[in-house]
């Protein structure tokens, strides 16, 4: 009767798990390496990968207003830092600034605040932060988190001709650098 | 806030004594199961930042995250127990430009336990050495990635509830009660299981392999019990851990940008009926939001309230 007993128990325990697994979002289960990036239509523009970057006007923490268009006219690249400033942001954006702003002196690094909802907010949050340094884009009716599809620590580098050459997670730096380098 | 689920912390439960000094899940002896449900209301107060710098969060920010942890351990042999822990997390934010309340199943654990003694070892009076022998638990538990995480099909990191790993834990407790006093020594090692990745908040990327650092949690703690006139039974823990997990590792090479340390205090109370067979709990867990208290990782006051049913 003891076993009977466990063994029910252990039942109950898959079912459990199995009632867990019938959500659509637990695929970390069973995790896939296989690559399922949509295929891109060559010259389309949208947030993915060798798709043309969205043309986008903003404004910045200190209240000038930036357009996409002006940045890549003056640089090889401009990159694109979705913060929430949060601590995996802070560390993020601490990793860019030490390891990649003064490699890249021609490419322009813009950190794009979703969160503080105004321009006096953002430059709060960026002053407390400590990064004075940076050029931040308050990104108050969160036209550019929506147009690039971003999230916390979304990394986008477009190039100097509009394309997106990189748009996904922040890591280690690693794929942005290898992105920077082969920038045209 | 996905970061934030890493730390749920357990349901405090009865464990030899039925007290409730420890800090996991774990069944009296000669008991036979025991269910515990328990409700976690954690409100975030900034961060530490990588040089261990508590920065605020921004301004008219109000961060909070619930969770609902249910818990059901049973009785295997009179040396062995294991258990089961499911939380159910919602996440509450609101910044001055962005209010987003979302909920999820949070990261599954399985703890098997192995009890290294036969009879209750807490004591009123030392009379003789082995009046001194500790109760010695180890345990192994699994944490089973159910929970949402980055590497679901989400919109954003707004529906995080868990992690994306499985982790393998191997955990110690050592606890002693000589009345009213009690102690206890919680030591506990994971390791993460390497994964591949091809999602990230629901952007399918190139894909990769990912593993996140080892983890280590050392917990310490002095309990008081206080016997009421009908002998049931309050005590009193109060608690300090330091948690720190190392740096992940993309494709095998380190992620400098990773890895976190926190210490916190608890304090926790813990009503227990005369046959301990009933434990309420209130547990008041709190971070300093000061410099140096941690690294690259949130500063959260948690308040819990849990109750525990032994079934004998």
């Amino acid at each position: 009767m003891y076993y009977a007993k466990n063994w029910l128990f252990s039942c109950g325990l898959v079912v459990l798990l199995g009632l867990g697994g019938c959500q659509d979002v637990t695929d970390d289960l069973s995790p896939s390496g296989s690559d399922q990036r949509p295929a891109v239509t060559a010259g389309s523009t949208g947030s993915q990968t060798n798709q043309q970057a969205p043309s986008f006007t903003a404004v910045d923490s200190l209240g000038a207003t930036r357009t996409l268009a002006a940045e890549l006219a003056m640089a090889d690249g401009v990159v694109l830092y979705f913060t929430m400033w949060c601590p995996v942001c802070d560390s993020h954006m601490n990793h860019i600034r030490s390891s990649l702003v003064a490699d890249f002196p021609n490419v322009t690094f813009l950190i794009v605040d979703y969160v503080t909802g105004s321009v006096v907010a953002s430059r709060a949050a960026q002053l407390n932060n400590g990064y004075a340094s940076f050029t931040v884009l308050a990104d108050v009716d969160h036209a550019l988190f929506n147009a690039f599809n971003g999230s916390m620590g979304t990394t986008v580098v477009i190039d100097s001709s509009g394309m997106i050459t990189l748009n996904e997670d922040y890591k280690d730096g690693v794929k942005v650098r290898a992105t920077l380098e082969a920038l045209p | 806030m996905g970061a934030a689920v890493l730390f749920s912390p357990q349901a405090h439960a009865a464990s030899c004594c039925g007290g409730g000094s420890s800090s996991s899940l774990v069944l009296p002896k000669f008991s036979r199961a025991m269910v515990d449900v328990s409700f976690d209301i954690e409100q975030y107060d900034g961060f530490w930042n990588r040089q261990g710098e508590h920065v605020s969060d921004p301004p008219g920010s109000d961060l909070n995250q619930y969770r609902l942890n249910v818990g059901y351990a049973h009785r295997l042999a009179s040396r062995w127990q294991t258990s089961v822990i499911m939380p159910y997390v919602w996440n509450d934010n609101s910044y001055s430009g962005l209010d987003t309340q979302t909920d999820g199943l949070g990261d599954t654990k399985i703890n098997l336990w192995y009890e290294a003694f036969d009879g209750v070892t807490c004591v009123w009076k030392v009379r003789k050495p082995s009046d001194l022998k500790p109760a010695a638990y180890f345990g192994a538990t699994l944490t089973v990635p159910t929970g949402v995480s980055p590497y679901d099909d989400v919109d954003n990191n707004f529906d995080i509830t868990g992690r994306g790993f499985y982790r393998l834990d191997g955990t110690m407790l050592l606890e002693k009660t000589i009345y009213p006093w009690s102690a206890s020594l919680l030591l506990s090692y994971g390791k993460y299981l390497e994964r591949a990745v091809n999602r990230e908040y629901g952007k399918h990327v190139e894909p990769y392999d990912k593993n996140l650092g080892d983890r280590l949690l050392v917990t310490v703690s002095t309990g008081y019990t206080v016997f009421l006139d009908s002998m049931d039974t309050v005590t009193y823990t109060l608690a300090l851990s330091e948690l720190q997990e190392d740096e992940a590792t993309i494709n095998g090479s380190i992620d400098s940008t990773s890895g976190f340390k926190k210490r916190s205090a608890a304090l926790t109370a813990a009503y227990a009926t005369m046959d301990r067979d009933w434990v309420y709990k209130v547990t008041w867990n709190h971070a300093l939001d000061r410099d140096g208290w941690g690294e690259n990782f949130p500063t959260t006051d948690v308040l819990t309230l849990g109750v525990s049913h032994v079934l004998r």
